[in-house]
Protein backbone atom coordinates (compact mmCIF):
# COMPACT_ATOMS: atom_id res chain seq x y z
CA UNK A 1 0.00 0.00 0.00
CA UNK A 2 1.21 3.27 -0.48
CA UNK A 3 2.18 6.66 1.48
CA UNK A 4 2.73 10.08 1.46
CA UNK A 5 5.54 10.98 3.17
CA UNK A 6 5.38 15.14 4.59
CA UNK A 7 8.31 16.40 5.80
CA UNK A 8 8.68 19.25 8.55
CA UNK A 9 11.35 21.58 9.33
CA UNK A 10 10.40 22.40 12.70
CA UNK A 11 9.56 20.02 15.53
CA UNK A 12 6.43 22.24 16.04
CA UNK A 13 5.09 21.71 12.29
CA UNK A 14 5.43 18.24 12.80
CA UNK A 15 3.29 18.48 15.97
CA UNK A 16 1.16 20.38 14.30
CA UNK A 17 0.57 17.70 10.96
CA UNK A 18 0.45 15.30 13.33
CA UNK A 19 -2.36 16.96 14.88
CA UNK A 20 -4.35 17.15 11.59
CA UNK A 21 -3.98 13.46 10.86
CA UNK A 22 -4.10 11.65 14.31
CA UNK A 23 -3.32 8.15 12.06
CA UNK A 24 -0.18 9.70 10.72
CA UNK A 25 3.24 7.66 12.08
CA UNK A 26 6.75 9.72 12.58
CA UNK A 27 9.27 8.34 10.33
CA UNK A 28 13.16 8.78 11.41
CA UNK A 29 15.81 6.65 10.36
CA UNK A 30 12.87 4.01 8.66
CA UNK A 31 14.70 1.16 9.94
CA UNK A 32 11.99 -0.77 12.29
CA UNK A 33 8.79 0.97 10.26
CA UNK A 34 9.73 -0.08 6.66
CA UNK A 35 10.63 -3.85 7.68
CA UNK A 36 7.37 -3.58 9.06
CA UNK A 37 6.34 -2.69 5.58
CA UNK A 38 8.37 -5.81 4.25
CA UNK A 39 6.36 -8.05 6.69
CA UNK A 40 2.68 -6.71 4.88
CA UNK A 41 1.96 -4.47 7.79
CA UNK A 42 0.07 -1.91 6.30
CA UNK A 43 1.88 1.39 6.92
CA UNK A 44 -0.93 4.56 7.76
CA UNK A 45 -1.38 6.23 5.05
CA UNK A 46 0.82 9.66 5.69
CA UNK A 47 4.56 9.28 7.73
CA UNK A 48 6.05 12.36 8.87
CA UNK A 49 9.77 12.58 8.40
CA UNK A 50 11.60 13.85 11.13
CA UNK A 51 15.19 13.26 9.32
CA UNK A 52 14.74 17.04 7.43
CA UNK A 53 13.86 18.93 10.99
CA UNK A 54 17.93 20.41 11.37
CA UNK A 55 19.68 20.39 14.84
CA UNK A 56 18.01 17.02 16.24
CA UNK A 57 20.84 15.08 15.97
CA UNK A 58 23.52 16.93 18.00
CA UNK A 59 25.12 15.40 21.05
CA UNK A 60 26.56 18.20 23.73
CA UNK A 61 27.62 18.28 27.00
CA UNK A 62 25.10 18.60 29.89
CA UNK A 63 25.41 21.16 32.35
CA UNK A 64 27.60 20.01 35.23
CA UNK A 65 28.21 17.16 33.86
CA UNK A 66 26.11 14.20 32.05
CA UNK A 67 25.39 15.05 28.10
CA UNK A 68 22.29 15.36 25.47
CA UNK A 69 21.83 13.53 22.53
CA UNK A 70 19.56 14.95 20.17
CA UNK A 71 16.44 12.14 19.28
CA UNK A 72 17.27 12.09 15.53
CA UNK A 73 21.68 11.36 16.34
CA UNK A 74 22.14 7.59 14.31
CA UNK A 75 23.52 4.86 16.58
CA UNK A 76 26.58 5.44 14.81
CA UNK A 77 26.72 8.64 15.39
CA UNK A 78 26.47 8.34 19.21
CA UNK A 79 28.75 4.96 19.55
CA UNK A 80 31.63 6.90 18.03
CA UNK A 81 31.15 10.45 19.66
CA UNK A 82 33.95 11.66 21.50
CA UNK A 83 31.85 13.01 24.56
CA UNK A 84 30.14 9.57 24.53
CA UNK A 85 33.46 7.62 24.42
CA UNK A 86 34.70 9.20 27.36
CA UNK A 87 32.04 9.74 29.65
CA UNK A 88 29.81 7.37 28.93
CA UNK A 89 31.56 4.27 27.72
CA UNK A 90 28.92 2.05 28.50
CA UNK A 91 26.63 3.26 25.90
CA UNK A 92 29.30 3.20 23.19
CA UNK A 93 29.86 -0.20 24.18
CA UNK A 94 25.74 -1.48 24.18
CA UNK A 95 25.37 0.61 21.17
CA UNK A 96 28.43 -1.45 19.01
CA UNK A 97 26.78 -4.39 19.85
CA UNK A 98 23.07 -3.56 18.10
CA UNK A 99 22.29 -5.24 15.04
CA UNK A 100 24.74 -3.96 11.82
CA UNK A 101 27.12 -0.97 11.13
CA UNK A 102 24.92 -0.53 8.33
CA UNK A 103 21.66 -0.52 10.26
CA UNK A 104 23.96 1.69 12.79
CA UNK A 105 24.26 4.48 10.16
CA UNK A 106 20.45 4.43 9.79
CA UNK A 107 18.74 3.95 12.62
CA UNK A 108 18.23 6.62 15.48
CA UNK A 109 18.47 6.71 19.12
CA UNK A 110 14.84 8.42 19.43
CA UNK A 111 13.35 6.31 17.55
CA UNK A 112 15.16 3.08 18.70
CA UNK A 113 12.89 4.02 22.45
CA UNK A 114 10.09 5.18 20.51
CA UNK A 115 10.07 1.63 19.08
CA UNK A 116 9.20 0.01 22.07
CA UNK A 117 10.42 -3.46 21.31
CA UNK A 118 10.97 -5.24 24.18
CA UNK A 119 14.31 -6.56 22.56
CA UNK A 120 15.81 -3.58 22.34
CA UNK A 121 19.97 -3.00 23.67
CA UNK A 122 20.27 0.50 24.17
CA UNK A 123 17.24 0.67 26.67
CA UNK A 124 19.35 -1.57 29.56
CA UNK A 125 22.33 0.76 29.31
CA UNK A 126 20.25 4.05 29.10
CA UNK A 127 18.06 2.92 32.31
CA UNK A 128 20.79 2.65 34.52
CA UNK A 129 22.38 5.94 33.56
CA UNK A 130 18.66 7.64 34.71
CA UNK A 131 18.27 8.85 31.31
CA UNK A 132 15.24 11.41 31.08
CA UNK A 133 13.28 11.73 27.61
CA UNK A 134 12.27 15.27 26.55
CA UNK A 135 9.88 15.18 24.39
CA UNK A 136 7.09 17.92 22.65
CA UNK A 137 3.59 17.23 22.07
CA UNK A 138 0.67 19.56 21.03
CA UNK A 139 0.71 20.42 24.78
CA UNK A 140 3.76 21.39 25.33
CA UNK A 141 7.09 19.84 26.05
CA UNK A 142 7.75 17.44 29.34
CA UNK A 143 10.26 15.19 30.65
CA UNK A 144 9.86 11.81 31.24
CA UNK A 145 12.38 9.38 33.01
CA UNK A 146 13.45 6.67 30.81
CA UNK A 147 12.51 4.26 33.91
CA UNK A 148 8.77 5.52 33.24
CA UNK A 149 8.67 5.80 29.83
CA UNK A 150 8.39 1.67 28.65
CA UNK A 151 5.12 0.81 29.57
CA UNK A 152 4.82 -2.85 28.02
CA UNK A 153 4.89 -4.92 24.93
CA UNK A 154 5.47 -1.65 22.21
CA UNK A 155 3.95 0.76 24.44
CA UNK A 156 5.39 3.47 26.09
CA UNK A 157 4.55 7.06 27.99
CA UNK A 158 4.76 8.78 24.61
CA UNK A 159 0.95 10.77 23.87
CA UNK A 160 -0.12 10.18 20.28
CA UNK A 161 1.94 12.95 18.42
CA UNK A 162 4.89 13.55 20.91
CA UNK A 163 7.73 13.84 19.40
CA UNK A 164 11.11 12.62 20.92
CA UNK A 165 13.38 15.46 20.97
CA UNK A 166 16.23 14.62 22.76
CA UNK A 167 17.90 12.41 25.48
CA UNK A 168 19.47 14.13 28.74
CA UNK A 169 21.90 11.51 30.77
CA UNK A 170 23.25 13.24 33.87
CA UNK A 171 26.48 13.22 35.55
CA UNK A 172 27.43 9.15 36.56
CA UNK A 173 29.14 9.08 39.53
CA UNK A 174 32.42 7.49 39.32
CA UNK A 175 31.63 3.76 38.94
CA UNK A 176 32.43 1.16 36.14
CA UNK A 177 29.91 0.13 34.06
CA UNK A 178 29.05 -3.20 31.33
CA UNK A 179 26.54 -4.46 28.73
CA UNK A 180 26.69 -7.81 27.94
CA UNK A 181 24.84 -9.03 25.38
CA UNK A 182 23.76 -12.68 25.11
CA UNK A 183 22.62 -13.32 21.24
CA UNK A 184 22.40 -16.14 19.24
CA UNK A 185 24.51 -14.74 16.76
CA UNK A 186 26.91 -11.84 16.72
CA UNK A 187 24.48 -9.49 14.86
CA UNK A 188 21.18 -11.20 16.28
CA UNK A 189 19.07 -9.25 19.11
CA UNK A 190 19.10 -9.88 22.40
CA UNK A 191 18.14 -13.71 24.07
CA UNK A 192 19.20 -11.58 27.13
CA UNK A 193 20.63 -8.30 27.60
CA UNK A 194 22.19 -7.29 31.11
CA UNK A 195 23.84 -3.58 31.84
CA UNK A 196 25.47 -2.95 35.70
CA UNK A 197 26.95 -0.02 37.16
CA UNK A 198 28.90 0.00 40.04
CA UNK A 199 30.17 2.63 42.34
CA UNK A 200 32.70 1.68 44.72
CA UNK A 201 33.71 3.39 47.94
CA UNK A 202 37.36 4.20 48.92
CA UNK A 203 37.33 0.84 50.61
CA UNK A 204 36.22 -1.30 47.81
CA UNK A 205 32.41 -1.67 49.04
CA UNK A 206 29.84 -1.19 47.71
CA UNK A 207 28.47 2.45 47.57
CA UNK A 208 25.45 2.09 44.42
CA UNK A 209 24.31 -0.91 42.17
CA UNK A 210 22.53 -0.10 39.30
CA UNK A 211 21.02 -3.10 36.93
CA UNK A 212 19.04 -3.40 33.80
CA UNK A 213 17.87 -6.22 31.99
CA UNK A 214 16.04 -6.36 28.44
CA UNK A 215 14.23 -8.99 26.33
CA UNK A 216 13.47 -10.74 29.71
CA UNK A 217 9.77 -8.97 29.54
CA UNK A 218 7.06 -7.12 27.74
CA UNK A 219 9.45 -3.95 28.57
CA UNK A 220 13.11 -3.64 29.45
CA UNK A 221 13.36 -3.62 33.43
CA UNK A 222 15.35 -1.31 35.83
CA UNK A 223 15.61 -4.03 38.62
CA UNK A 224 14.65 -2.38 42.04
CA UNK A 225 15.91 -3.06 45.61
CA UNK A 226 19.40 -3.89 45.20
CA UNK A 227 21.39 -1.30 47.28
CA UNK A 228 19.53 -2.54 50.38
CA UNK A 229 22.01 -5.52 49.97
CA UNK A 230 24.64 -4.45 48.41
CA UNK A 231 25.90 -1.17 50.02
CA UNK A 232 28.33 -1.34 52.18
CA UNK A 233 29.68 -4.36 50.83
CA UNK A 234 32.54 -5.94 49.92
CA UNK A 235 32.40 -7.45 46.11
CA UNK A 236 32.05 -11.00 45.89
CA UNK A 237 30.91 -13.78 43.86
CA UNK A 238 28.14 -14.41 46.91
CA UNK A 239 27.19 -10.67 46.73
CA UNK A 240 26.51 -10.69 43.15
CA UNK A 241 25.15 -14.33 43.05
CA UNK A 242 22.77 -12.94 45.45
CA UNK A 243 21.56 -9.49 43.59
CA UNK A 244 21.19 -11.63 40.74
CA UNK A 245 19.17 -13.87 42.13
CA UNK A 246 17.00 -10.43 42.84
CA UNK A 247 16.71 -9.98 39.34
CA UNK A 248 15.39 -13.03 37.98
CA UNK A 249 12.66 -12.41 40.42
CA UNK A 250 11.91 -9.18 39.22
CA UNK A 251 11.80 -10.33 35.27
CA UNK A 252 8.71 -11.82 33.25
CA UNK A 253 9.97 -13.23 30.91
CA UNK A 254 8.02 -13.98 27.18
CA UNK A 255 9.03 -17.34 25.56
CA UNK A 256 10.82 -16.59 21.66
CA UNK A 257 12.79 -17.75 19.33
CA UNK A 258 15.59 -17.28 21.24
CA UNK A 259 14.53 -18.80 24.59
CA UNK A 260 11.61 -20.32 26.21
CA UNK A 261 10.50 -18.55 29.32
CA UNK A 262 12.54 -20.57 31.76
CA UNK A 263 15.69 -20.48 29.70
CA UNK A 264 15.49 -16.55 29.84
CA UNK A 265 15.00 -16.01 33.71
CA UNK A 266 17.80 -18.35 34.15
CA UNK A 267 19.87 -17.01 31.23
CA UNK A 268 19.29 -13.26 33.03
CA UNK A 269 20.43 -14.20 36.24
CA UNK A 270 23.48 -15.60 34.75
CA UNK A 271 24.24 -12.75 32.76
CA UNK A 272 22.73 -10.38 35.64
CA UNK A 273 25.56 -11.94 38.33
CA UNK A 274 28.49 -11.12 35.37
CA UNK A 275 27.56 -8.13 34.21
CA UNK A 276 27.72 -7.04 38.24
CA UNK A 277 31.27 -8.51 38.73
CA UNK A 278 32.15 -7.33 35.16
CA UNK A 279 31.08 -3.51 36.35
CA UNK A 280 32.66 -4.14 39.69
CA UNK A 281 36.43 -5.05 38.37
CA UNK A 282 35.98 -1.95 35.78
CA UNK A 283 35.17 0.41 39.03
CA UNK A 284 38.20 -1.29 40.84
CA UNK A 285 40.55 -0.75 38.13
CA UNK A 286 39.41 3.07 37.07
CA UNK A 287 35.99 4.65 37.69
CA UNK A 288 34.90 6.82 34.83
CA UNK A 289 32.15 9.55 36.09
CA UNK A 290 31.70 12.90 37.31
CA UNK A 291 34.73 13.36 39.13
CA UNK A 292 36.72 11.65 37.88
CA UNK A 293 39.66 13.46 35.70
CA UNK A 294 38.65 13.52 31.82
CA UNK A 295 42.05 13.29 29.55
CA UNK A 296 42.19 16.40 27.58
CA UNK A 297 40.54 15.99 24.58
CA UNK B 1 -4.18 3.17 -2.59
CA UNK B 2 -1.62 4.81 -5.09
CA UNK B 3 1.29 6.77 -2.79
CA UNK B 4 1.72 10.26 -3.81
CA UNK B 5 4.15 10.80 -6.41
CA UNK B 6 6.75 13.55 -6.19
CA UNK B 7 9.94 15.41 -7.93
CA UNK B 8 13.39 14.49 -6.24
CA UNK B 9 16.66 16.01 -6.90
CA UNK B 10 19.64 13.63 -6.06
CA UNK B 11 23.32 13.21 -6.86
CA UNK B 12 24.46 9.44 -8.14
CA UNK B 13 27.63 8.33 -8.38
CA UNK B 14 28.56 12.06 -8.97
CA UNK B 15 25.99 13.21 -11.71
CA UNK B 16 22.78 14.74 -10.78
CA UNK B 17 19.17 12.84 -11.73
CA UNK B 18 15.75 14.49 -11.40
CA UNK B 19 12.77 12.15 -11.51
CA UNK B 20 9.55 11.49 -10.44
CA UNK B 21 9.19 8.61 -7.89
CA UNK B 22 6.28 7.40 -5.69
CA UNK B 23 7.01 8.19 -2.01
CA UNK B 24 6.89 4.66 -0.88
CA UNK B 25 9.90 3.90 -3.53
CA UNK B 26 13.06 2.21 -1.83
CA UNK B 27 16.28 3.24 -2.88
CA UNK B 28 17.37 0.11 -3.88
CA UNK B 29 14.29 0.19 -7.00
CA UNK B 30 15.60 3.32 -8.18
CA UNK B 31 18.85 2.73 -8.42
CA UNK B 32 18.06 -0.86 -10.12
CA UNK B 33 14.80 0.00 -12.07
CA UNK B 34 15.22 3.75 -12.93
CA UNK B 35 18.55 4.29 -13.07
CA UNK B 36 19.23 0.26 -14.28
CA UNK B 37 22.31 0.37 -12.12
CA UNK B 38 21.87 -3.26 -11.11
CA UNK B 39 25.68 -3.92 -9.16
CA UNK B 40 23.46 -3.19 -6.14
CA UNK B 41 21.57 -6.64 -5.15
CA UNK B 42 18.58 -7.53 -3.10
CA UNK B 43 19.38 -10.27 -0.87
CA UNK B 44 17.26 -10.41 2.28
CA UNK B 45 15.16 -6.91 1.72
CA UNK B 46 15.48 -6.72 5.45
CA UNK B 47 18.79 -5.66 7.02
CA UNK B 48 20.74 -8.51 7.47
CA UNK B 49 23.08 -9.36 4.44
CA UNK B 50 24.33 -6.88 3.31
CA UNK B 51 23.95 -6.92 -0.49
CA UNK B 52 22.02 -3.81 -0.87
CA UNK B 53 24.93 -1.46 0.70
CA UNK B 54 25.52 1.65 -1.28
CA UNK B 55 26.77 5.14 0.53
CA UNK B 56 24.94 7.63 1.44
CA UNK B 57 26.74 10.62 1.72
CA UNK B 58 30.16 8.60 2.15
CA UNK B 59 28.11 6.53 5.18
CA UNK B 60 27.19 2.76 4.58
CA UNK B 61 23.55 2.18 4.28
CA UNK B 62 20.88 -0.56 3.65
CA UNK B 63 19.26 0.81 0.46
CA UNK B 64 16.32 -1.87 0.75
CA UNK B 65 15.83 0.14 3.67
CA UNK B 66 15.89 3.32 3.18
CA UNK B 67 12.85 4.99 1.00
CA UNK B 68 14.42 6.79 -2.17
CA UNK B 69 12.45 10.38 -0.71
CA UNK B 70 14.90 9.99 2.38
CA UNK B 71 17.96 9.89 -0.21
CA UNK B 72 16.28 13.42 -1.80
CA UNK B 73 18.91 16.11 -1.73
CA UNK B 74 21.73 13.90 -0.81
CA UNK B 75 24.84 11.27 -2.71
CA UNK B 76 24.37 8.31 -3.07
CA UNK B 77 27.26 6.11 -4.52
CA UNK B 78 27.00 2.76 -5.91
CA UNK B 79 29.51 -0.04 -7.10
CA UNK B 80 29.05 1.42 -10.87
CA UNK B 81 30.17 4.98 -9.04
CA UNK B 82 33.90 3.33 -7.71
CA UNK B 83 35.86 3.26 -10.97
CA UNK B 84 37.59 6.63 -12.07
CA UNK B 85 38.39 7.24 -15.97
CA UNK B 86 37.86 3.48 -16.68
CA UNK B 87 40.65 2.54 -13.47
CA UNK B 88 39.36 0.33 -11.37
CA UNK B 89 39.14 1.69 -7.19
CA UNK B 90 41.93 -0.10 -5.06
CA UNK B 91 39.70 -1.79 -3.34
CA UNK B 92 38.11 -3.27 -6.60
CA UNK B 93 41.82 -4.52 -7.58
CA UNK B 94 42.29 -5.83 -4.17
CA UNK B 95 39.42 -8.26 -4.23
CA UNK B 96 39.98 -9.13 -7.82
CA UNK B 97 43.88 -9.83 -6.74
CA UNK B 98 42.52 -11.86 -3.43
CA UNK B 99 40.20 -13.96 -5.24
CA UNK B 100 37.25 -12.57 -3.23
CA UNK B 101 34.45 -13.76 -4.58
CA UNK B 102 32.90 -16.49 -6.33
CA UNK B 103 29.63 -16.27 -7.81
CA UNK B 104 29.72 -12.45 -6.63
CA UNK B 105 26.43 -11.60 -5.28
CA UNK B 106 27.90 -10.28 -2.41
CA UNK B 107 30.51 -8.82 -4.06
CA UNK B 108 28.99 -5.37 -4.64
CA UNK B 109 28.16 -4.93 -0.97
CA UNK B 110 31.41 -6.13 0.38
CA UNK B 111 33.35 -3.52 -1.23
CA UNK B 112 31.08 -0.46 -1.02
CA UNK B 113 31.09 -1.75 2.79
CA UNK B 114 34.92 -2.66 3.19
CA UNK B 115 35.53 1.33 1.14
CA UNK B 116 33.09 2.94 3.96
CA UNK B 117 35.48 0.82 6.65
CA UNK B 118 38.87 2.21 4.93
CA UNK B 119 36.99 5.78 4.81
CA UNK B 120 36.31 5.42 8.69
CA UNK B 121 38.88 3.40 9.95
CA UNK B 122 41.79 3.56 7.82
CA UNK B 123 44.13 1.38 9.56
CA UNK B 124 41.69 -1.46 10.84
CA UNK B 125 42.65 -4.18 13.05
CA UNK B 126 41.47 -7.53 12.30
CA UNK B 127 38.79 -7.51 14.94
CA UNK B 128 37.88 -3.80 13.71
CA UNK B 129 37.20 -5.70 9.96
CA UNK B 130 35.68 -8.79 11.28
CA UNK B 131 32.71 -6.70 13.33
CA UNK B 132 32.73 -4.44 10.18
CA UNK B 133 31.93 -6.61 8.35
CA UNK B 134 30.27 -8.85 10.09
CA UNK B 135 26.55 -8.91 9.08
CA UNK B 136 27.85 -9.17 5.22
CA UNK B 137 26.78 -12.39 3.89
CA UNK B 138 28.44 -14.46 1.66
CA UNK B 139 26.89 -17.88 0.75
CA UNK B 140 29.65 -19.23 -1.57
CA UNK B 141 31.61 -18.04 1.64
CA UNK B 142 34.74 -17.30 1.07
CA UNK B 143 35.40 -15.37 4.22
CA UNK B 144 39.18 -15.78 4.56
CA UNK B 145 39.54 -14.57 1.34
CA UNK B 146 37.45 -11.06 1.70
CA UNK B 147 39.35 -10.69 4.92
CA UNK B 148 42.79 -10.88 2.71
CA UNK B 149 40.81 -8.51 0.26
CA UNK B 150 40.46 -5.69 2.71
CA UNK B 151 43.62 -6.12 4.04
CA UNK B 152 45.02 -5.55 1.12
CA UNK B 153 42.84 -2.68 0.02
CA UNK B 154 44.01 -1.01 3.48
CA UNK B 155 47.43 -1.76 1.79
CA UNK B 156 46.52 -0.15 -1.45
CA UNK B 157 45.34 3.21 0.11
CA UNK B 158 47.93 3.78 2.42
CA UNK B 159 50.40 3.24 -0.22
CA UNK B 160 48.36 5.40 -2.49
CA UNK B 161 48.08 8.14 0.60
CA UNK B 162 44.92 7.39 0.23
C1 LIG C 1 18.41 -5.93 10.63
C2 LIG C 1 18.07 -5.26 11.92
C3 LIG C 1 18.61 -5.77 13.11
C4 LIG C 1 18.33 -5.16 14.32
N1 LIG C 1 18.92 -5.64 15.46
C5 LIG C 1 18.76 -4.97 16.62
C6 LIG C 1 19.45 -5.36 17.80
O1 LIG C 1 20.23 -6.31 17.81
N2 LIG C 1 19.25 -4.64 18.93
C7 LIG C 1 18.44 -3.55 18.94
O2 LIG C 1 18.34 -2.91 19.98
N3 LIG C 1 17.78 -3.16 17.85
C8 LIG C 1 17.91 -3.84 16.70
N4 LIG C 1 17.24 -3.42 15.59
C9 LIG C 1 16.24 -2.37 15.72
C10 LIG C 1 16.78 -1.00 15.46
O3 LIG C 1 17.62 -0.62 16.52
C11 LIG C 1 15.57 -0.09 15.38
O4 LIG C 1 14.85 -0.43 14.21
C12 LIG C 1 15.94 1.37 15.29
O5 LIG C 1 16.66 1.81 16.40
C13 LIG C 1 14.72 2.25 15.14
O6 LIG C 1 15.15 3.55 14.88
P1 LIG C 1 14.71 4.30 13.54
O7 LIG C 1 15.25 5.67 13.63
O8 LIG C 1 15.07 3.53 12.34
O9 LIG C 1 13.13 4.28 13.77
P2 LIG C 1 11.90 4.32 12.76
O10 LIG C 1 11.76 3.04 12.05
O11 LIG C 1 11.95 5.55 11.93
O12 LIG C 1 10.73 4.49 13.84
C14 LIG C 1 10.47 3.49 14.81
C15 LIG C 1 9.24 3.89 15.63
O13 LIG C 1 9.52 5.01 16.47
C16 LIG C 1 8.71 6.13 16.13
N5 LIG C 1 9.62 7.29 16.21
C17 LIG C 1 10.84 7.40 15.60
N6 LIG C 1 11.45 8.53 15.98
C18 LIG C 1 10.61 9.16 16.83
C19 LIG C 1 10.70 10.39 17.57
N7 LIG C 1 11.81 11.17 17.52
N8 LIG C 1 9.65 10.74 18.34
C20 LIG C 1 8.54 9.94 18.42
N9 LIG C 1 8.42 8.77 17.76
C21 LIG C 1 9.44 8.38 16.97
C22 LIG C 1 8.16 5.85 14.76
O14 LIG C 1 6.92 6.45 14.57
C23 LIG C 1 8.05 4.33 14.80
O15 LIG C 1 6.90 3.93 15.47
C24 LIG C 1 17.49 -4.02 14.37
C25 LIG C 1 16.94 -3.52 13.18
C26 LIG C 1 17.23 -4.12 11.96
C27 LIG C 1 16.66 -3.55 10.72
S1 LIG D 1 18.94 -6.75 0.78
FE1 LIG D 1 19.35 -5.08 2.06
S2 LIG D 1 20.49 -5.98 3.62
FE2 LIG D 1 19.86 -7.72 2.48
S1 LIG E 1 30.63 -14.86 -3.74
FE1 LIG E 1 28.78 -15.94 -3.91
S2 LIG E 1 27.62 -15.07 -2.31
FE2 LIG E 1 29.53 -14.24 -1.97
Amino acid sequence: MGFDLLEPRTVAEAVELHARDGNAVFLAGGTALLILQRQGLPLPRRLISLRGIPGLDEITAGPGGGLRIGALATLRQVERHPLVVRRVPLLAEALRQVANVRVRHTATLGGNLAHGDYRLDPPAPLLVLGAQVRAVGIGGEREIALAAFFRGLFETALQPGEVVTELAIPPTPPSGGTYLKYALSSNDWPCVGAAALVALDDHGRCREVRLALTAVAAAPVLVRGLDELARGEPVSDRLAARLADIAAAQVEPVGDQRGSEWYKREMARVFARRALLAAARRAEAGPVGDGTKEPVA
Amino acid sequence: MEAMERQIRLTVNGQEHELTIRDNTLLLWLLRDDLKLVGTREGCGTGVCGACTVLLDGRPVNSCLTLAAQAAGHHVTTIEGLATNGRLHPVQEAYIEERGFQCAFCTSGFIMMTKALLDEIPNPSEEEVREYLSENICRCAGYPDILRAVQNASRKLAARGR
